[in-house]
């Protein structure tokens, strides 16, 4: 089935097989390797994409359901220069082996662009969809706090 | 290998539905999930999200949530969140944000699991579904069959839900579970109260995650209006649902601790809402 959406501010358009997940397709097809699969079921968030402004485990979506849509993958972001988040992510130390760190980021992203200046509770209730198993948080969420006041 | 169709019209999606060996697909977090476990394994896979989006709702004391209407819409709606604070406070406790911006209240009902969040609220609020194509309307809890078994003909379709608001009343709601995100409840329970000084002019009782579908006493509820509300009510009461209530082993917890939970819950809600 041919579809039609916006990749990262492009205009895409891809033959897909009906039953494929939109992770395997961004990652596999579109070669977005940001998007990656931890469980598979929607517990660890490593493959949050951001679908139409809001942030959306992709193994629990469809490729052919991305059609008409907008999508964006930290690849995007890298693109537009966007990377207040990423840079605040390494000034604080909040990557450790780095495998949950780009959907912590779009998840990130999409907390920042609701509520720019989050409280902690508010920071941890926006993140509770990605896990890390480095980190111990305390980092990520210094990292969340210094991209809010947008310090360089 | 599933086939996937996206209608547009409710007639189309009831003909496909009809026909084929399907599943409806709007949020997809349970759905997507299942399939690729295996633990379905539909023919069709009926995209709902072809049909038009109608807005949420409100007719004096009620709320319609029609189809494809996600966790997110709700919580975004201010009108909801104000006079909705308890189901506000479920819909909160539910999967992560992610899982709340592709969720839908009306797919957590067709799912008709005993631990759906969504569909205890549905038990408490006077929840009627509106079925599509034969445009009844039924109760919501006479639609629940048993775990992920509906009452509906094969051509029809939940199309849009509705509550009724609780004003005045106080809530409790606990979900017990492993941790705070991503919690499949152990046992849940929400108590709404309704109180003239300290008597007790209406109350509802529900249990989610102890029986194959919500647990809901109306001759108990019934049983204490007109009684004083008081921790001694509220012993009697737990001592009541802990007789009647038998709840399974299952991988989250044992029938034994469940038990112990139907108990402790009941007595944690009457301070509970003593408090405020």
């Amino acid at each position: 089935m041919i579809i039609k959406f916006k990749l990262n501010g492009k205009d895409v358009e891809f033959d897909v097989l009906e039953h494929k997940r939109a992770l395997d397709f961004l990652r596999d097809d579109m070669r977005m390797t940001s998007v990656k699969e931890g469980c598979g079921e929607g517990e660890c968030g490593a493959c949050t994409i951001i679908l139409n402004g809001k942030n959306v485990n992709s193994c629990m979506v469809l490729a052919v359901e991305l059609d008409g849509q907008e999508v964006w993958t930290l690849e995007g972001l890298n693109e537009i220069g966007d990377t207040k988040i990423q840079d605040a992510y390494i000034e604080k130390g909040a990557i450790q082996c780095g495998f949950c760190t780009p959907g912590f980021i779009m998840s990130t992203k999409v907390l920042l662009d609701k509520n720019p200046n989050p409280s902690e509770e508010e920071i941890k209730e926006g993140l509770e969809g990605n896990l890390c198993r480095c980190t111990g948080y305390t980092k990520i969420i210094e990292a969340v706090k210094f991209a809010a006041r947008g310090e360089k | 290998m599933f086939r996937y169709y996206k209608p547009h019209t409710i007639n189309e999606l009831s003909e496909l539905k009809a026909k084929y060996d399907s599943k409806l697909l709007s949020g997809g977090t349970d759905l997507m999930v299942k399939m690729r476990a295996k633990v379905i394994n539909p023919e069709v896979v009926i995209d709902t999200k072809g049909l038009e989006k109608e807005e949420i709702t409100f007719d004096g004391s009620k709320i319609r949530i029609p189809l494809n209407t996600t966790y997110d819409d709700l919580l975004s709606n201010n009108e909801f969140c104000d006079r909705f604070p308890m189901v506000v406070d479920i819909i909160k406790q539910i999967g992560s944000p992610q899982i709340r911006n592709r969720a839908t209240p009306i797919g957590n009902i067709g799912n008709a699991s005993p631990a759906g969040d969504f569909l205890l609220a549905t038990y408490l609020f006077h929840g009627y579904a509106e079925i599509k194509p034969s445009n009844k309307k039924v109760r919501i809890h006479q639609l629940i069959d048993g775990p992920g078994r509906l009452r509906l003909k094969p051509e029809e379709f939940i199309y849009s839900i509705e509550l009724k608001e609780r004003k005045g009343f106080k809530y409790y709601y606990e979900k017990v579970g492993k941790r705070n995100a991503m919690n499949i409840a152990i046992i849940s329970l929400g108590v709404l109260v309704k109180l003239d000084g300290e008597i007790i002019e209406e109350i509802k009782i529900a249990y989610g995650s102890v029986g194959p579908t919500v647990v809901r006493f109306k001759d108990i509820e019934d049983g204490v209006i007109g009684k004083k509300f008081s921790k001694e009510l509220f012993e009697e009461l737990a001592e009541k649902y802990y007789e009647r209530i038998n709840p399974i082993t299952d991988v989250r917890a044992t029938a034994d601790y469940r038990k112990k939970m139907v108990k402790n819950l009941m007595l944690k809600s009457y301070y509970n809402l003593n408090k405020n």
